[in-house]
């Protein structure tokens, strides 16, 4: 017999059902299914407009609700607050993705972080605004093709870099806070189940390759966000009682980010110094990392 | 026993929903809102009131947490004013199918002070839009609001207004009904819709309210909403034999109209006005009668045409305007009466905008020119008094 894999070792029901309306390939199932079944039952999960509502629909037989874009940190807000006052105890999560989380649900998300609620944020990030046509968002990575950033002779793609939310959230000194990958599931359900343990505000960012968006064929999208890992440009951490600093994963050498991005059409046009800068911005960071690994962040 | 307390009309708001037992409460502060959720804090802080109170940081988020508490089974309360108001639209918009209850307090786009305008801008949303004239008016409106946004045939959000400053800080005695009569006339919720781990998911899909999908979602939830007229009368007939107070039918209240040739139509603080002026009038002979319009969202159509029946003249006053397309009030007034074969005129009245004062002889110079255009043609069908 087989080595029974990540998945088949999460006791629990298998919560997704067969077949659901994501694009071929695309990580936002291979996510979803692992954390409901990690989740479990009891378990009322909310949207907001993005890649992760449509890929959900339908396919999650649990309570939901929906709200408006920016909305998702005051829902998952209401929904804790309101199923603790008619005395119910019940796990309550967000699946949004970058655009919900990052950009116009960045408001409502901090204020929820700051009053701690008790609840359980997944961002699912796949780099940009992929369920309307694949517009740049604030964390698309710098040079990345987007719909909104195309490439042509004036442009060399999007200007700015990726925001660093999973920092931004540790500064709220929230309970737990973690980077995690569809590619490293044995670290995403580790991740899942202490979260689902803790009391307060609990904050996943998942990578979640996008065949769609990213341009990439659909049966490499595990290969593509372990490469993205392994070349240190989506490293593994998590912070845990507000600021105990852990990297979780730690490749014995970084990848030349090459490897990671070569694969992806929407890094096609980048030239050597563009690599570089990419090369260059991921060893700092992984040396950041290393740094602080083991040590508190400044409250 | 029921006691009377002077108190101004925020604080009449806050013992409204305290009397209600709400469960959730989110809100934003912003004047002349502010005090509501200040007097509710306070119930919270020293143990009179059981309730969660989300601190959030902006008028968006309360509504969406309270439409999100109100989905977990609490009953909610938030409270705005205009520029919060405007910000609310969006969540407003999506979750009408939550029996969310909202106090505004009526602020102006263009001054603090108060017009309708902040709320007519939310009328296509599928709230009830309840206005209230006086504090009494306004306690009495919170209590109905939970009973009418709960009522298992609608689930639907309703708001109710009162004028600012005008009401919010002006204090009035205000009658607080005993807890246990409260109590008695409106039990907790029973939300259907809240999520229960005992209850298979299936059969819980079926109980959402969400209306969602092509035009005939649209048809359905207008039916549904235009139901609610007969649901609010039926709430407020209900009150009125518990609590011994009413407001007209619930929708519409007529005052000093026996025998009237012609009526004005005022709404929240100006119909207190306008009845010392209608009463002087009718004492000097002149066949003018006040109709206080309660319910402006679903407009009570039926009421209007039983007015078109009974009266030669209606001059509406609003304390509001679509801009570039008139007083809501009368166009829909106007609206309202066009299929019926015979019609009184209607004239219009804008006044009382970014809170300038509607004084006596202002509401007399009204109701004289509606008289008026009983028996002689006007010149101006439609005219802003005062402002100038």
């Amino acid at each position: 017999m087989s080595k029974p894999s990540a998945f088949q070792r999460v006791e629990g029901e298998e919560i997704m059902a067969m077949g659901n309306s994501s694009c071929q390939g695309c990580g936002h199932a291979t996510l979803a299914r692992i954390a409901f079944k990690v989740l479990g039952k009891n378990t009322v999960y909310t949207s907001v407009p993005g890649c992760i509502w449509i890929a959900l629909q339908g396919s999650i037989p649990l309570y939901w609700r929906g709200t408006v874009f920016e909305g998702g940190g005051a829902l998952i807000s209401g929904i804790t607050n309101g199923l603790e006052a008619v005395g119910k105890d019940m796990i309550v999560v967000g699946f949004y993705g970058d655009g919900g989380t990052a950009d116009i649900g960045l408001q409502a998300m901090s204020a929820a972080a700051e009053r701690n609620e008790n609840v359980l944020w997944i961002c699912a990030d796949n780099e940009a605004y992929m369920n309307t046509g694949g517009q740049r968002s604030g964390l698309t990575p710098k040079y990345a093709s987007t719909t909104t950033t195309p490439v042509a002779s004036e442009s060399r793609g999007k200007k700015s870099n990726k925001k660093n939310v999973p920092f931004i959230m540790a500064a709220h000194n929230i309970p737990y806070v973690a980077t995690a990958s569809i590619a490293y599931p044995n670290d995403l359900i580790g991740k899942l189940e202490y979260a689902k343990g803790i009391k307060g505000f609990k904050y996943i960012h998942v990578q979640s390759p996008c065949p769609t968006g990213w341009g990439f064929d659909p049966a490499r999208t595990i290969k593509v966000a372990r490469l993205m890992v392994e070349s240190g440009i989506w490293p593994l951490y998590e912070v845990t009682e507000g600021n105990n600093f852990k990297i979780t994963y730690k490749p014995r050498e970084l990848k030349p980010v090459r490897e990671a991005l070569s694969l992806q059409g929407r890094f096609r046009h980048l030239d050597d110094s563009e690599y570089e800068y990419i090369q260059g911005q991921a060893v700092d960071r992984w040396r950041q990392l290393l740094d602080i690994d083991g040590k508190k962040l400044p409250i | 026993m029921p006691h009377t307390e002077l108190m101004v009309g925020n604080k009449a708001v806050a013992y409204g929903a305290k009397l209600a037992r709400v469960q959730v409460i989110s809100a934003y502060p912003i004047t002349p809102q502010t005090t509501i959720v200040q007097y509710l804090a306070e119930f919270i802080a020293n143990g009179e009131m059981k309730a969660k109170f989300i601190e959030v940081e902006s008028e968006l988020s309360a509504m969406v947490a309270v439409q999100g508490a109100s989905f977990a089974g609490a009953r909610v309360f938030t409270a705005t004013s205009g520029p919060g108001l405007f910000f609310m639209h969006h969540p407003m918009m999506e979750g009408a199918d939550l029996p969310v209850v909202m106090s505004v307090v009526h602020r102006s786009n263009k001054s603090m002070q108060p017009d309708h305008t902040d709320l007519m801008a939310q009328r296509d949303n599928g709230w009830i839009q309840l206005y209230c004239e006086d504090n009494q008016e306004a306690l009495d409106t919170a209590l109905m609001s939970y009973k009418i946004a709960e009522d298992p045939r609608l689930s639907t959000p309703t708001v109710f207004g009162i004028d600012g400053y005008i009401l919010s800080y002006t204090a009035e005695p205000v009658e607080i009904p005993d807890q246990s009569a409260v109590d008695e006339w409106l039990p907790p919720l029973k939300a259907p819709w809240a999520p229960d781990i005992h209850l298979p998911v299936q059969e819980w899909k079926k109980r959402q309210g969400r209306m969602y999908g092509n035009q005939k979602a649209w048809i359905d939830h207008d039916a549904k909403f235009r139901s609610s007229l007969g649901v609010i009368k039926e709430v407020h007939d209900d009150f009125k034999k518990t609590f011994g107070r009413g407001y007209g039918n619930g929708l519409i209240d007529e005052h000093n109209c026996d025998g009237a040739e012609a009526v004005i139509i005022a709404m929240g603080t100006i119909a207190s006005t306008a009845r010392v002026v209608i009463d002087d009038l009718r004492a000097e002979g002149k066949k003018v009668g006040l109709v206080k319009l309660k319910c402006y969202r679903p407009f009570p159509i039926d009421d209007i045409k039983a007015l078109a029946k009974k009266y030669h003249a209606i001059g509406v006053i609003d304390r509001n305007v679509s801009l570039g397309g008139g007083g809501n009030v009368l166009n829909e007034t106007r609206s309202a009466i066009y299929d019926m074969a015979e019609r009184p005129k209607v004239l219009g009245f804008h006044t009382g905008m970014a809170g300038d004062e509607v004084t006596t002889g202002m509401i007399k110079r009204i109701a004289e020119k509606t008289l008026r255009a009983v028996t002689e043609p006007v010149s101006t069908a439609v005219e802003w008094v005062g402002g100038a």
